[in-house]
């Protein structure tokens, strides 16, 4: 077979989503046939979003260095939070500039059939910003999904305890049923915005 | 969408196959064991892709051949052609083509005919366990309201979730607090599907009772709906859960909500399920599918290719007659004798006759059948309406496969997938021992789950082994 170093690279490659054993190879080769320079900067364009890039300490959105760009913009207001399952739904909502406060990536949602309980989602981190803070609004933007909607449903539930004096709200539906934030386009999700409704 | 010609090769008793049916109705006849009632199936194989006949598949390859083939050129209401075909190869996946291209399944296929068929041996839709007729009400829903096939799929995957929780909290790897949200999930489609099964049952009620009159079974005929809950909204659907939740703790799985509902068939005040006779029963499946040819026919305009198989020898010539006349009216039709002078005007020019002996079909000259069209190329991509709705229930692994991505989630079935299943054990293949032990772990809150999501209680265990192979290498979600 291959000297060590290339099995390792093909191996480390293979182990991408959606990178199977083939397709590793011909990375790895193409890598090889590269001009050192080309390969070096692949190299240090890993290491540097490892490096720079980690979650938000208040969202768990992306963030160059301890706070997201959201976070410390001081035009957000700080009174509404916008509640999402994974940080990629973050910049659909955006592109809809009708949204001005902050939000909270869950990084996940409710699914006991994968094993997913309220503990292995952010929702204490959620709770104590909302009983901590200045927060008046949370809106609930989970995919309109089975697990998305339960996710809101246990969401609002506990809300309604921890922080009686908080209005909760969730998208309006409009979104296509049992699709994903992600792919919803921005006049869709705009429309779902403007016509929140309370939960 | 009309099927204009059908063609196979090693299929059943023929080697080769080809006829063209009639634009209404088709009257195959020949002696018994000609190979009408393969000619039949090997329709509802071109339209389906599986049999409707036997869960084993490869006893539709010809004796002696290795893979067999079925060709349909369709039409539809513009006047549109189109083709599907299937390939089958006992052991191989089998190869569907939509227009030429290949397709996952011809279920999602917008230029599918939705069929109906009635074989006499297929008696279970009535007296079988209610689980099937809820399949097969559902089915017609789907068929009739495309848009709502989701409600059933998303009931039965917030059921599995609640299964699921139910399970974690008995093991005591989870808490209740999720419980109500679950709870209300479940109440939320669960009535959406009970709304649609009752306005699917009132749709289908009438016409049930004039149906089976016309063909003779005597006494009141009724079709009912008889829901589990009659809560008036989700809240209270919510709430009767929530009140019964220790109970299902015990069970470990939900014993409440539409999954339990059953779809009566009456006659005289009693449940033909447990005192029908043979022939009572038949007539009563007869008449539940014409009941659903017209529901469908009213609610959008689609018939279904309905597929009799040897229906007028039960009948005296009263009724051969009313049924002949039901089978004139619109839509496409085909049905099989053994004598033609069974079947009140099947000498009318209209009509399109297929003579079966020795292992050939030939249509008969002077019917409606028999003419031949050349292909015209069509743009892909074409926007109509998906009929999603097939009219017969599903058997075997297919089901179990079919249902399994959405009753376990996506998670699992990235690591795991069922290879086989007998008697009601499923054996899944898992990627590794730890996935193969979490599946086994798992196992009632699945077996519900898969239960819930086919529609019967099929499924009774899961084997779980760890082998090679990646799941899902051939099949999408
Ligand atoms: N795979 C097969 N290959 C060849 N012949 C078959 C196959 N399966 C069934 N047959 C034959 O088909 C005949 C029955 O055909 P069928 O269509 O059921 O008859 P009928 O005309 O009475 O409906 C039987 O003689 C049986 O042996
Ligand atoms: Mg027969
Ligand atoms: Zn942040």
């Amino acid at each position: 077979m291959y000297a060590p170093p290339i099995q390792r690279l093909i191996a480390e490659l293979s182990r991408l989503p959606g990178i199977g054993q083939r397709t590793a190879q011909r990375l790895a080769f193409h890598i090889l046939r590269e001009s050192d320079e080309d390969a070096t900067a692949l190299a240090a364009a890993i290491r540097e979003v490892k490096e720079k890039i980690g979650t938000c300490e208040i969202c768990f959105n992306l963030a160059e260095g301890p706070r997201c760009r959201i976070c410390l913009d001081d035009r957000r207001d700080p009174k509404v939070i916008c509640v999402v399952e994974e940080f990629g739904d973050i910049i659909p909502m955006e592109r809809t500039h009708e949204f001005h406060g902050r939000y909270h990536v869950l990084g996940g949602a409710l699914s006991p059939i994968d094993g997913v309980d309220p503990e292995d989602i952010r929702l204490a981190e959620l709770y104590r910003r909302v009983t901590g803070d200045e927060v008046t609004e949370v809106v609930i933007a989970t995919n309109p999904t089975t697990t998305g909607e339960a996710t809101a449903l246990h969401i609002a539930d506990e809300l309604h305890h921890v922080a009686p004096d908080v209005t909760v709200t969730r998208l309006a539906s409009g979104l296509p049923v049992g699709g994903d934030l992600e792919y919803a386009d921005e006049v869709t999700l705009g429309r779902a915005f403007a016509g929140r409704r309370r939960l | 969408m009309r099927v204009r010609r059908l063609r196979a090769r090693e299929f059943r008793t023929y080697a080769r196959l080809d006829v063209a049916l009639g634009t209404g109705l088709t009257v195959v006849h020949g002696r018994n064991g000609a190979g009408k009632t393969n000619l039949l199936e090997a329709l509802y194989f071109g339209c389906t892709g599986r049999s409707c006949r036997t869960s084993n598949e490869r006893e539709v390859v010809r004796f002696g051949a290795q893979a067999t083939h079925v060709d349909l050129d369709l039409c539809d209401a513009d006047g549109v052609e189109h083709t599907l075909s299937v390939g089958f190869e006992p052991g191989e996946p089998k190869r569907l083509k939509a227009d030429g291209a290949e397709v996952e399944r011809l279920l999602d296929v917008p230029a599918r005919p939705l069929v109906s068929v009635f074989l006499p041996d297929r008696l279970e839709l009535v007296k079988g366990p209610p689980s099937l007729r809820r399949a097969h009400l559902d089915q017609v829903i789907a068929a009739a309201w495309p848009a709502r096939a989701q409600t059933r799929r998303a009931y039965g995957q917030a059921v599995a979730q609640r299964n699921a929780l139910l399970a974690r909290i008995r093991t005591g790897r989870a808490s209740r607090a999720s419980l109500p949200a679950w709870d209300a999930e479940v109440a939320r489609h669960g009535v959406s599907l009970r709304d649609h099964r009752a306005e699917a049952c009132a749709l289908l009620a009438d016409p049930y009772a004039q149906a089976a009159e016309d063909l003779g079974l005597s006494g009141t005929s009724v079709l009912r709906y008889r829901p589990r809950t009659d809560a008036p909204d989700a809240a209270a659907l919510a709430a009767e859960l929530a009140e019964r939740v220790d109970g299902d703790l015990d069970r470990g799985f939900t014993g409440h909500g539409p999954h339990r509902d059953e779809i009566v068939l009456q006659r005289d005040g009693r449940e033909l399920r447990a005192y029908g006779s043979q022939g009572e029963q038949r007539m009563g499946l007869l008449a539940l599918l014409l009941a659903e040819r017209e529901a469908l026919a009213e609610a959008r305009g689609a018939l279904p290719l309905l597929l009799l198989d040897d229906v007028m020898s039960e009948l005296d010539p009263v009724r051969r007659a009313k049924l002949a006349l039901r089978l004139d009216g619109p839509g496409q039709s085909v049905i099989t004798t053994t004598d033609l002078a069974h079947v009140p005007g099947a000498d009318a020019g209209s009509v399109c006759r297929i003579a079966v002996r020795d292992g050939a079909a030939l249509v008969e000259p002077g019917g409606g059948g028999g003419m031949r069209f050349r292909r015209v190329p069509r743009p892909l991509g074409t926007a109509v309406e998906a009929l999603t709705a097939e009219l017969a229930p599903l058997t075997g692994l297919a089901s179990v496969q079919r249902a399994w991505p959405d009753a376990v989630g996506p998670a699992i079935a990235a690591q795991a997938e069922p290879v086989a299943e007998q008697g009601g054990e499923v054996t899944v293949r898992c990627r590794s021992a730890v996935w193969a032990q979490e599946v086994e772990l798992m196992g009632p809150a699945l077996v519900a789950a898969l239960n819930a999501s086919i529609g019967t209680e099929r499924v009774r265990s899961l084997r779980c082994t760890a082998g090679a192979g990646r799941p899902g290498d051939r099949r999408n979600r």
